[in-house]
């Protein structure tokens, strides 16, 4: 599979304050990406680069086969959302958009496209200054898609949504990757990003801790098996044949946890009834995203002080 | 770069621009004609000349037509800084320069094309404002007896012309101040508030206190020496070469920041 962005070691410097450190990116092509990490990990720096907003440090990096220090000559195939959405406040929204598309020589024509794509037609010739924070993040999206982009760079795209605003959202990613274009998406809201992308990269302290597949993350994390007996009286004896069989087990109420992979599941279950325990639940709870973000990053060694 | 003018000119249509940038110069040019006329003395040797005030003898000269005007030309310039100030700082405070650089990343192309822009709508305006003062001057003078017919002679239509001229440069000078201190500073407040305060204040106090000479040397009093055609300190030579000096300079130092800063 092609990559849509590669970098080597993309480092940025503010000062003494190291906001990107040795960043190596490799996204495929066609695929949603998330870019997750919580807020000052380096983020929104490392789409900056990418989008020849700042000047790295050191480093490579390419954008649809492009060097980064040559953004004129990608960025006219790159649609981006660059943190919160910043618009005139006293132009329309069809304004505010015919200002890219002159500054781009985009055909204007895209305007109507690209609204009725975010479901902003009949807003569309109200100033901005008048649009909820909602609609300002789905106008940032329409400005995104001016271009008809290969790869479209979303930087926290549901910041400040309500819940059916991040859906709204969530679908209109899903409904670019469909139509082939490539999409680059960050937030630090991790279930987020679980919901929307097929591809993963994990940014903490300015470092990149994972990339790849979100199963092959999720499915690396350990996964819990919770069983509920039928006498709560005999959870313990369910924790001590766990531990006994090599599983480490807890209580939590009346069910049991057990730190062991899904296929043990019906082990668990012969063992139990072998001991006489009758189970009236038998559960899998697989990892979540952050859960296995915090996995990773709790095993990542300390950097020093000066990392952003 | 057309493309970047182009766009320009899409913010520049705003109401609020129309307003304050044309709307304030024309301001200052219909009051200081109405004030240049209504306040203009018959006969200066029984009512002699106060500050401020000007003789019928020369309001009806060739040049007397646009008297007003380019009294007031450091005010419209003043204007201009704002407005060229506003214009870029704004983008920064906005967050709409990351948003332009997205859909124009050759920078100098960005920048170019909204000062030229900037500079058409300034030169517009200009025009705007001396054809007001211009309709509003053959209004009045009349009503005070003021003998109007130099102004229509062709030495009164070339000083006219000139006079335009002269204060659009000065005005195009002002306004690359603006831009400087815009791109510089990225605060539309900040970089008005220090624009402005060097213009009016700093070099009056450089030039009052300090150093006589400087009202030959520093920018803004080149640009108010242009715009008045030349004074007695500053000849109009001397004031264009150094005012075209400082704007080429000017121009350079914020292009290679503006090149070179991050967004």
């Amino acid at each position: 599979m092609s990559s849509s962005v590669v970098t080597s070691g993309l480092t940025k410097r503010f000062g003494q304050r190291l906001a990107v450190d040795s960043v190596d990116i490799d996204l495929p092509a066609g695929v949603v990406s998330g870019f997750v990490g919580p807020n000052g990990a380096g983020k929104t720096t490392t789409i900056q680069l990418l989008l020849g907003l700042c000047h790295p440090t050191a480093g490579t990096g390419e954008v649809l086969g492009r060097p980064i220090t040559d953004p004129a000559s990608y960025l006219g195939r790159v649609g981006a959302l660059i943190e919160a959405p910043s618009f005139y406040p006293t132009l329309s929204g069809r304004r505010n958009l015919e200002v890219l598309t002159r500054l781009g020589r985009i055909d204007s024509g895209r305007i109507s496209e690209v609204l009725a794509m975010v479901e902003l037609s009949d807003r569309a010739n109200d100033f901005v200054r008048a649009y909820s924070l909602g609609m300002k993040q789905r106008l940032g999206v329409a400005a995104a898609l001016l271009p008809d982009p290969e790869l479209c760079i979303l930087d926290e795209p549901t910041n400040g949504l309500d819940p059916a605003g991040i859906r709204e959202m969530r679908a209109v990613i899903r409904g670019l990757a469909d139509r082939g274009i490539s999409v680059f998406v960050s937030s630090h809201l991790l279930a987020e990003i679980e919901a929307v992308c097929d591809h993963l990269v994990m940014i903490d302290k300015g470092r990149i801790v994972f990339q790849g597949g979100v199963e092959g993350l999720i499915d690396a994390q350990q996964s819990d098996i919770i069983a509920t007996p039928e006498h709560p009286a005999d959870a313990a004896a369910l924790v001590a044949l766990c531990v006994a069989a090599g599983r480490p087990a807890r209580v939590e109420g009346d069910q049991v946890h057990v730190q062991a992979p899904e296929e043990w599941a019906p082990e668990l279950n012969r063992q139990a009834m072998a001991a006489g325990i009758t189970l009236r639940g038998l559960t899998v709870r697989r990892a979540s995203l952050e859960e296995a973000f915090f996995a990773i990053t709790e095993n990542e060694p300390e950097q020093s002080g000066e990392d952003a | 770069m057309l493309g970047a003018y182009s766009s320009e000119w899409v913010k520049l249509r705003r109401r609020a621009m129309l307003l304050w940038g044309l709307g304030g110069g024309l301001f200052f040019a219909l009051i200081a004609t109405i004030f240049t006329i209504e306040r203009a003395v018959k006969n200066p040797t029984l009512f002699p000349l106060r500050r401020g005030r000007i003789s019928f003898f020369e309001l009806e000269q060739p040049t007397g037509l646009v008297h007003g005007v380019t009294d007031i030309s450091t005010l419209i310039g003043i204007v201009a800084l704002c407005l060229f100030a506003g214009a870029f700082a704004t983008e920064y405070s906005q967050g709409t320069m990351r948003n332009l650089l997205v859909r124009e990343p050759r920078r100098i192309q960005l920048l170019s094309g909204k000062f030229l822009a900037l500079v058409t709508f300034i030169g517009l305006a200009v025009v705007l404002e001396i054809v007001v003062a211009c309709a509003v001057a053959f209004i009045l003078a009349p009503g005070r007896g003021i003998t109007t017919s130099a102004w229509t002679s062709s030495t009164g239509i070339n000083d006219l012309l000139q006079a335009t001229l002269h204060v659009f440069l000065a005005s195009v000078g002002y306004g690359m101040l603006g831009a400087a201190a815009g791109v510089l500073l990225r605060s539309p407040g900040v970089a008005i508030g220090a624009a402005v305060a060097y213009v009016v204040a700093i070099e009056g106090i450089v030039v009052g206190a300090i150093w006589s000479n400087g009202d030959r040397w520093l920018p803004g009093q080149l640009f108010s020496a242009l715009a008045h055609g030349g004074t007695s300190d500053s000849s109009y030579h001397h004031s264009l070469v150094t005012v075209a000096v400082y704007v080429v300079l000017i121009a350079a130092g914020t292009l290679a920041v503006f090149r070179r800063r991050d967004a």
